[in-house]
């Protein structure tokens, strides 16, 4: 799940190089809206196992939110890192407010929803059948993005722009629109993921926060603009934290925060870029 | 230069005037904004003249806060510079190390620990319950105030009265300590360390180590702010500590001009009284402030204090009638 | 005369890429020594590694007899080695008069001043004001380094290298992206400056040849990571041989 997160933010923060906070706002707009359509949905009598398909979708037609958003962004395009860093959490501050509003302060569930296709047995443990479809799910996008960047000729603009847009300019590219759509890509992924999760969590105002300390994590462990180690990224953090849990209850909410400051702890210099300067 | 310091003192004495002339509701509405200031006037050390943008900085609000929570209520600590002083110390013991592995890294990765920093700090207020009272918080007791108890007065003219001015006075003596810092040899360096890290160290600046300093006394003048900004409301309780608190402090720099002495100070202000005019106008007020936020990133990257000056050269005012030559050669 | 600056046996490998081999060089007090080479050649590393910037991966660098590999900038600075680069380092947002005051400031070693306000310390504002004056920018003072001129802006940052009362100063291409005409004018300012700072010794990373040979008393010519020549100009500008490999083909001002 959040490999799918990471990978939208390893795809804008790649090829725009702008660190994009917002991707917190996204993840926690794709899972309220998740929970609000399903509970619409299965009011009117929708099936349960509808569930994966309609998360979906809601979290798809998201997306359209992107350009939106990337209008905004694009006033700063040219100013320091630190203004954009600034922008994107002014993004973040303001989402956290209006989603408030909206869906007030409670989390959301969506009850047992997650068991809507039963269980499978994977070695000792029974598991959702609802989680084993996302992490297919996620494995198969992740694979399809790896794809398209490295394959199509699609993906060979977006990294041509990204290395350099005066370049890829001059050559004839309109960065304008690249950026625009690999913005709304990265958009949706991070909508998308927010809906799928939130049969087995629940949207809560916390999400936001908790997803860009974590994406964070993610990317300093799997380095920046590699879908590889943005795999490998969440299944460490995924994995560590499932440890954390098991062996100290308590520290669940803690955990998270935890985790990025032992992993740049023990991994000073990170995995890419300057972060000593 | 006479001009600004002309200004400074006419402020200055409207300030002290307003318990006496001005309703007692608006001038508990001026509490925060002197406790605001204080820690402004460290987190900006950090962010305007350091360079460096903490998300977490609220968790030494919170740390201040529930210091003066810890010493006046559970310890039985009536007087508040004890409080204070308990405060300062925490900030120092949590300041230190968390700032020696924050400052290795600058900007998106500082900006990401410390806002980790700030809700490892808010998770735990929450579950330990016992020591932290979970998410009700500890209760805070008046203190005194340099000894004196106030017995006859209630809680709103203890406020407006001997507390207002308690504030005013530490706003007044940290601030110039401040501007001393700032304006120090060891303040030259931080900007340029802001500036030019790499020629920063060629020129002889200890890179980390100032960093660290500045980290550590942000640090502490977020612990004093934080004390001053509970008493007021009698609780110390995580919310102090979550993100969004970290947020508007770095919204109230940013609406005031950073890299700007006073700027932060101006933020403080303007923030707290924008705030309790809009959520009396509309219940949409959080939205609209946050609207103001990102406006001010686009349009006016220097703050209210950059429409002072004209091309938001981010002196003090002190300096400000020496600009004598401008031009792009 | 002393030897104040050596390079005793200097290797840098990066994996299989050697960029110094076997560097000997010994550096005497008043010198002026202009290193010079095609690109590539390892000038730049050679610099760092005398700066303390890399440690070589074989050999040492010495300064008045003590190691200094790698120790970095600031340990740097206060051994009294300062360095000037070829890319303009400028503090965008501090004025001349501060820029030149944080290195004054270090080297007068107040650096851990919380208190005193820079500007009153009289020991400060003298110093800056001299250096200032030295390199001409004594009414750019108040200026905000950002609006100064490309040609100011790079005397600006070699001032702050001077300022540091350095005994051993490394620029590094100082004259690049000057006017030739100017030139002439920056070296002058230069040793004029180094004359009354009293800094012993130069070393220069230069690829303009005539400047070299009117102002350097002598020359170490690197290529592929190796010494290929160390002389008096006269006696280097005597072979033709030698300009030509350095240079490779006219000469051109063609910065790194």
């Amino acid at each position: 799940m959040l490999f799918l997160v990471a990978g939208g933010l390893q795809l804008v923060f790649g090829v725009q190089k702008i660190v994009n906070l917002a991707c917190g706002s996204f993840y926690a707009l794709g899972a309220y809206v998740g929970v609000t359509v399903m509970t619409f949905a299965l009011a009117k009598g929708v099936p349960e196992y509808y569930v994966l398909p309609l998360l979906l979708v809601s979290g798809l037609a998201l997306g359209i939110v992107g350009p939106f958003v990337e209008r905004i962004l694009r006033f700063i395009y040219n100013r320091e890192e630190g203004f954009q860093l600034l922008l994107t959490f002014a993004l973040l501050l303001l989402s956290q407010d209006i989603y408030r509003f909206i869906w007030g302060a409670t989390p959301k569930t969506l009850g047992n929803l997650s068991l809507a296709y039963g269980q499978t047995m994977i070695g000792p443990t029974s598991i959702p059948t609802y989680k084993v479809l996302v992490i297919i799910a996620s494995i198969v996008i992740a694979l399809a993005l790896g794809w398209l960047l490295q394959k199509s000729s699609f993906g060979r603009i977006v990294r041509a722009t990204a290395e350099n847009r005066g370049m890829g300019e001059a050559l004839g590219i309109n960065s304008a629109k690249i950026t625009v759509v690999v913005f709304t890509l990265g958009t949706i992924l991070g909508t998308v993921g927010g809906a799928l999760v939130v049969p087995t969590a629940a949207a809560s105002l916390d999400m936001m926060v908790e997803l860009v300390v974590e994406a964070f994590a993610v990317v300093v462990i799997g380095g920046l603009g590699s879908m590889r180690g943005a795999l490998i990224g969440a299944l460490v953090v995924g994995l560590v934290r499932s440890l954390a849990v098991f062996f100290y209850a308590e520290l669940e909410i803690l955990s998270i925060y935890l985790i990025v400051i032992t992993v740049l702890i023990f991994r000073p210099t990170g995995l890419f870029g300057k972060p000593i300067e | 230069m006479t001009r600004s310091r002309f200004l400074l003192a006419a402020l200055l004495l409207i300030l002290i005037a307003i318990p006496f002339v001005v309703p007692a509701y608006y001038v508990t509405l001026i509490l925060p904004a002197l406790a605001y200031g204080v820690i402004l006037l460290g987190f900006n050390l950090l962010f305007g003249y350091t360079g460096l943008m903490s998300f977490g900085h609220a968790l030494f609000v919170a740390l201040g806060a529930y210091s003066v929570a810890y010493a006046t209520g559970r310890y039985g600590m009536r007087s508040m510079e004890g409080a204070i002083g308990l405060a300062v110390l925490v900030s120092l013991v949590v300041g230190i190390p968390v700032g020696m592995l924050c400052v290795r890294y600058v900007r998106i990765f500082f900006g990401m620990l410390t806002l980790a920093f700030g809700m490892l700090f808010h998770s735990f207020l929450f579950k330990f319950y016992d020591l932290t009272g979970g998410d009700s918080g500890i209760p805070i007791t008046r203190p005194f105030l340099l000894g004196m108890e106030f017995p006859d007065l209630d809680k709103t003219a203890y406020l407006v009265g001997p507390f207002y001015f308690y504030s005013l006075g530490i706003l007044l003596i940290l601030g110039f300590v401040m501007w001393r810092i700032v304006h120090s040899p060891f303040g030259l360096h931080l900007r340029a360390i802001r500036d030019n890290p790499r020629k920063a160290e060629y020129v002889g600046a200890r890179v980390y180590l100032f960093r660290l300093a500045a980290y550590v006394i942000s640090a502490i003048y977020g612990a004093i702010g934080g004390a001053l900004l509970s008493i007021p409301v009698g609780l110390a309780d995580p919310e102090l500590a979550y993100w969004t608190h970290s947020g508007n402090l770095v919204f109230m720099t940013i609406l005031g001009g950073f890299g700007n002495f006073f700027g932060p100070i101006l933020g403080a202000f303007v923030f707290v009284g924008l705030q309790s005019e809009l959520q009396s106008l509309t219940q949409y007020w959080r939205f609209a402030l946050g609207v103001i936020l990102i406006l001010i990133v686009i349009c006016l990257p220097r703050g209210l204090m950059g429409l002072v000056y004209k091309r938001g050269k981010p002196l003090d005012a002190h300096d400000a009638g020496r600009l004598n030559g401008e031009s792009k050669v | 005369m002393n030897v104040i600056l050596e390079a005793q046996n200097v290797s840098k490998h990066y994996g299989s890429y050697r960029a110094l081999q076997e560097v000997n060089l010994r550096i005497h007090e008043d010198e002026m020594i202009a290193i010079v080479g095609p690109n590539g050649a390892g000038k730049t590393t050679l610099v760092n590694v005398l700066t303390g910037l890399l440690k070589p991966t074989h050999g040492d660098v010495m300064f008045r007899g003590a190691s200094i590999a790698g120790v970095g900038p600031v340990k740097l600075a206060k051994l009294g080695m300062s360095r000037a680069f070829q890319l303009v380092h400028i503090f965008p947002e501090l004025t001349v008069f501060e820029a030149i005051a944080s290195a004054v400031v270090s080297q007068q070693g107040r650096n851990f001043d919380f208190w005193s306000r820079v500007k009153s310390i009289g020991a400060v504002r003298e110093r800056v004001e001299e250096v200032a004056t030295i390199f001409g920018l004594q009414d750019r003072l108040e200026w905000l380094a950002s609006y100064l001129s490309q040609g100011e802006k790079k005397l600006l940052d070699i001032a702050t290298a001077f300022a540091l009362n350095p005994q051993v100063i490394l620029l590094d291409e100082p004259t690049s992206g000057i006017s030739s005409s100017d030139k002439r004018g920056l070296m002058d300012t230069l040793m004029e400056a180094a004359r009354k700072a009293g800094i012993k010794t130069l070393l220069l990373v230069e690829h303009d040849m005539d400047l070299i040979a009117e102002y350097s008393t002598r020359i170490v010519a690197l290529t592929e990571g190796r010494v290929l020549a160390d002389m008096p100009p006269k006696e280097f500008f005597a072979n033709p041989d030698l300009a030509a490999a350095i240079v490779g083909k006219p000469p051109t001002h063609a910065e790194a």
